[in-house]
């Protein structure tokens, strides 16, 4: 047991050296993307041509088996962001700082993409573009907690500061993401407005669940190849004066 | 393709993956332009 | 032969020096409070003055200047010290530099907050708020100013070393008040509409009392982190 937990840790500290990670991030990018794009392709079949519209709410619940997953890998890929700052901060791990850095983006998307289906899905089902519920209100925080993460790491010049600043504050505002939904769920209850009840897939037939299955699989292999994709990207620029960036920038201008 | 709910929530989700599929690779064209301008730069000092 | 000055001797140096460097900028200190006032102001003039619909909206418009006073000077917090060298000073110091920055944070509310505490009763009267609510609302204020101000702390922490960050923290800042806000005037609201509102106010003096403890520790690691 011991044995492969150390072969494991092992396995960690040499892929994180910056010459290892390009090259496991440019081997897997590829597959993690292929393996990503099969799921979601079969899921949204399902879900556009396969499943019956005689569910309630008519065509509309299609809308549900992009909104679904998206919104539970924005709330995944914070949580995952928020492990790797705790990791980059506290053994000072500059792949893992890479990473964490890489996640923002992706899940910036992920959230703009549940605001957005779930306001277009909202409409037809409850006759309005967007309402002041807690599920709303936090997904829209969460928003500007990724925007600010990106724009602190943005913002200082010192890559590696800036890095651990932003992933400072991705931890700070994880705790902040419950906080906010508690309180607006206690001032809700303040104002009798709408009485909106949100029909969850749980109450879906079982037979019309396979193509969220399908695309849940498939957002979580686009994250990791979009996680890749950008941390490869960023781990190259902050390496772009070492040698190991030279020979293999050399080297592949020698192939071309 | 009657241009309803469905399709307009579809359409926000392919571009927006498009995007998170398309940048990081215009950041990475970029970064390897930079390392390539970076060594020609520098190759002509090391031969001195 | 090293002194390490006591807990109390270092805080009341802080606070004689921050509080000495106010005074000399005593006509900046003024800032907050004639721009709380003129947020006040933009509401009745946007939505017109009928004295009912001011009256419903004063709890969220007090607050929201109270806010937006107090964030607007946070940047000031450690960004003088920054430009003349003397928050690396802190940074050596052998005292804790929690303790330091919870002295700082003091004074900033001390500063800030305190005077539109005190003129939150004029204030109300500019938007006809019903007297029975002046009670949750001045409770609220006493709670959730220090509470923003420690908060603002850490996000001011993360973004002293930025040149030119504009908006940057209020930007940071602003989901992190959201609650403090949502139950501040939340609670006068429900006092309001007649519904209990004690619950409100002992979650914002637990948040406090909590945040008191936290945030200056939590500064104190982001200006390191910031810093070094």
């Amino acid at each position: 047991m011991t044995v492969s937990v150390n072969r494991l840790v092992l396995w960690f500290n040499k892929t994180g050296s910056p010459p290892n990670f390009d090259r496991f991030a440019a081997r897997w990018t590829p597959w993690a993307f292929a393996t990503a794009i099969i799921f979601m392709a079969a899921g949204i079949y399902g879900a556009i041509y396969s499943v019956p519209a005689d569910y309630a709410q008519g065509e509309n619940f299609r809308i549900l088996y992009i909104h679904v997953p998206a919104a539970w890998m924005s709330l995944f890929i914070f949580v995952v962001m928020a492990i790797q700052a705790f990791i980059a901060l506290v053994w000072r791990i500059k792949a893992c700082e890479i990473l964490a850095m890489s996640c923002a983006p992706v899940g910036a998307a992920f959230t703009l993409i549940t605001l957005v289906t779930g306001s277009i899905w909202g409409k037809p089902t409850w006759g309005t573009w967007w309402t002041w519920d807690p599920r709303l209100t936090s997904e829209l925080v969460l928003l500007f907690l990724y925007i600010g993460v990106i724009g602190l790491h943005n913002a200082i010049e010192d890559r590696r500061a800036a890095a651990r600043a932003a992933c400072f504050l991705a931890l700070i505002g994880l705790i902040n993401v419950p906080i906010v939904h508690f309180a607006v769920q206690w001032w809700n209850t303040l104002h009798q407005g709408s009485t909106i009840r949100l029909i969850g897939p749980s109450t879906m037939d079982p037979s019309m669940m396979w193509p969220l299955l399908a695309t849940v699989i498939g957002t979580k292999f686009w994250f990791i190849g979009s996680l890749l994709q950008r941390a490869r990207a960023m781990n190259l620029e902050q390496e772009s004066g070492k040698d190991w960036v030279r020979k293999i920038s050399e080297s592949s201008a020698n192939e071309a | 393709m009657r241009l309803d709910y469905v399709s307009g929530a579809y359409l926000v989700f392919a571009l927006i993956m498009a995007w998170d599929f398309i940048a990081p690779r215009i950041k990475l064209a970029q970064v390897r332009r930079m390392i390539a301008l970076r060594i020609r730069r520098e190759t002509p000092r090391k031969t001195q | 032969m090293t002194l390490t000055p006591t807990l109390f001797a270092s805080a009341r140096a802080q606070l004689r020096r921050d509080l000495r460097l106010v005074w000399r900028r005593r006509g900046d200190a003024m800032q907050p409070m004639l721009f709380a006032v003129m947020v006040i102001a933009l509401f009745p003039l946007a939505l017109g003055a009928e004295s009912r619909m001011l009256a419903r909206i004063a709890p969220g418009v007090l607050w929201v200047a109270v806010l937006l006073a107090g964030l607007l000077t946070l940047d000031s917090l450690f960004r003088s010290d920054l430009e003349d060298g003397s928050l690396e000073q802190l940074l050596l110091s052998p005292v804790p530099l929690a303790w330091l920055i919870a002295t700082r944070v003091a004074v900033h509310w001390m500063v800030t907050s305190l005077p539109l505490l005190l003129l939150t009763p004029l204030f109300a009267e500019l938007l006809h708020l019903p007297g029975q609510l002046m009670t949750p609302l001045l409770y609220s204020l006493a709670l959730g100013t220090p509470l923003l101000s420690l908060i603002g702390a850490v996000v001011a922490a993360l973004t002293v070393g930025i040149r030119r960050s504009g908006m940057l923290l209020s930007v940071l800042a602003l989901p992190l008040f959201l609650p403090v806000l949502v139950f501040g005037s939340g609670a006068v609201v429900a006092a309001s509409q007649g519904l209990p509102w004690s619950g409100a106010i002992y979650l914002l003096a637990a948040g406090l009392a909590l945040a008191v403890v936290l945030a200056p520790l939590a500064a104190a690691t982001a200006l390191r982190i910031t810093l070094t």
